[in-house]
């Protein structure tokens, strides 16, 4: 069974349509890797997953829970659908440990000191475990972003959604982003990942999506679509990524 | 003229009487308002329609009209209308817990609407309900952020206690005019009223500094 389904999916915003009738399955262990142009749905598309937009139209389901049942489900399932966002969205009040121990405290119901500890461990695995006590504001973007990644791996998720994890990064700092999300990938995480970092798309991808006007309009392999793009305006996009 | 201290000596005791009143109008007047002002601020941030458009009828009424006026209406027209009494005292702490608490609704809705929404999301995106998300990441970051307007309000509730004078209550300027009434030393008597309030407002400035300093505004 696929961990998340699309079927006939439709998102409008006011007269809008953002998605237009979206199929998609997405099985265990892919690394989906989501291109198209700016306004293309993309993040429109990511955010659906978890329920942070509302679908208009179909149905979506993700690891057997669907975005249209009753609120206590949908927070069942966003704890299963990690999320990391283009601007980081760290707890400014709260430490880097606080923050990647703040989802296992209040939707886990994890006991304080034991959250902290698995947060040094997490924040170790991104390769924080010094940075711990510092603020987000002390951290550099590049850290900034690390530390959103340990956050949303703290609930256990099953899933992780990216949107645009790099974007907001200097060309420096983008790196040690990618090697952390390359290395979940290698441990065997289902991900999808809004990105323009075409190299990521064909190192660390076992599927390449391209989205226009709200549809997936390209779905395949990712090095036979970078070295071939036979869709025109895949072809046009790629060329103008690079 | 000479300034005569054994003025301001004889007149001290009662002008601390006056001043305690003064203290305890704007402590009880503001603990109510801030209760008030954090629900209305609340229901003007998040509030559904109804609740939004209560809590900005409220606001406006009170913003739009003079806390002379707001504590004339409690004092004199509300026992008529209600047919309740009520004393100088309890009217005064009244017209502070209203009055403050529609300022204090803004103060608190601007706060809560500054945080960044990507905050929301990303707590609503690990699982949590909206109201730990408001409890956990949108209270304490926009705490932070009323602090310096909040303690703007107090100090102006604390001297708007003054104007009570016109219900007869006992505080601070009360008790400063019916001393000057009896010995007609205007200067000895204005200056410590004013001192005494200056006390006042420095310690919650003070106060304010305080821990604005031990709280770092985000
Ligand atoms: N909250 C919103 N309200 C109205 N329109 C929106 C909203 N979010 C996105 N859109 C519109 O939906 C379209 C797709 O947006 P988005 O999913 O962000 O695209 P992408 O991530 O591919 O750039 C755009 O035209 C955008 O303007
Ligand atoms: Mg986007």
């Amino acid at each position: 069974m696929s961990i998340v389904e699309f079927r006939n999916v439709t998102k409008t915003f006011g007269p809008v349509t953002v998605l237009r009738d979206v199929d998609l399955s997405i099985q265990r262990g892919e690394v989906v890797v989501l291109i198209g142009p700016s306004g293309s749905g993309k993040s429109t598309l990511l955010r659906c997953i978890n329920a942070l937009e509302t679908i208009d139209g179909g149905d979506l389901v993700v690891d057997g829970i669907s975005v249209r049942e009753k609120r206590t489900r949908i927070r069942h399932l966003r704890q299963e659908a990690g999320m990391v966002f283009q601007q980081f969205n760290l707890f400014p009040q709260l430490t880097a440990l606080e923050n990647v121990a703040f989802g296992p405290r209040h939707v886990r119901g994890t006991h304080r000191a034991e959250a902290l500890v698995q947060a040094e461990v997490l924040l170790a695995k991104v390769g924080l475990g010094e940075r711990g006590h510092h603020y987000p504001a002390e951290l550099s973007g590049g850290q900034q972003q690390r530390v959103a990644i340990a956050r949303a791996l703290a609930v256990k998720p099953k899933l992780m959604l990216f949107d645009e994890p790099t974007s907001a990064l200097d060309p420096e700092l983008r790196q040690e982003v990618l090697r952390v999300m390359q290395s979940l990938a290698e441990e065997g995480m289902t991900m999808i990942v809004v990105t323009h970092e075409i190299g990521f798309a064909r190192k660390v991808g076992t599927r390449l999506i391209f989205m226009e006007g709200g549809k997936i309009t390209v779905d395949g392999d990712p090095a036979a679509l970078l070295d071939n793009p036979e869709n025109p305006r895949l072809r046009e996009f790629l060329h103008h990524v690079h | 003229m000479d300034f005569d201290w054994s003025v301001v000596v004889d007149a001290l005791p009662a002008l601390l009487g006056g001043a305690k009143l003064t203290v305890l109008i704007a402590a009880a007047g503001l603990v109510g308002g801030t209760l008030v002002g954090t629900v209305a601020g609340f229901a003007r941030a998040f509030g559904n329609r109804l609740l939004n458009a209560l809590a900005l009828v409220y606001v406006e009424l009170i913003r739009g009209t003079p806390i002379v006026v707001q504590v004339m209406f409690i004092y004199f027209a509300l026992p008529m209308l209600a047919h309740i009494r009520i004393t100088p005292l309890s009217a005064a702490i009244a017209t502070i817990v209203i009055n403050a608490g529609a300022y204090i609704a803004e103060i608190v809705r601007g706060a809560l609407l500054s945080v960044n929404k990507g905050l929301k999301e990303a707590g609503l995106a690990l699982g949590l309900p909206t109201w730990k998300v408001l409890v956990f990441v949108i209270g304490p970051i926009a705490l932070r952020r009323m602090i310096p307007p909040l303690g703007n309000q107090f100090i102006i509730s604390l001297k708007d206690t003054s104007l009570f004078i016109v219900i007869g209550v006992g505080e601070l300027t009360r008790e400063g005019q019916e001393i000057m009434a009896s010995n007609f030393r205007a200067v000895e008597i204005w200056t410590a009223v004013a001192i005494l309030y200056l006390i006042m407002t420095s310690a919650l400035t003070l106060a304010l500094r305080f821990t604005e300093k031990r709280m770092r505004i985000l």
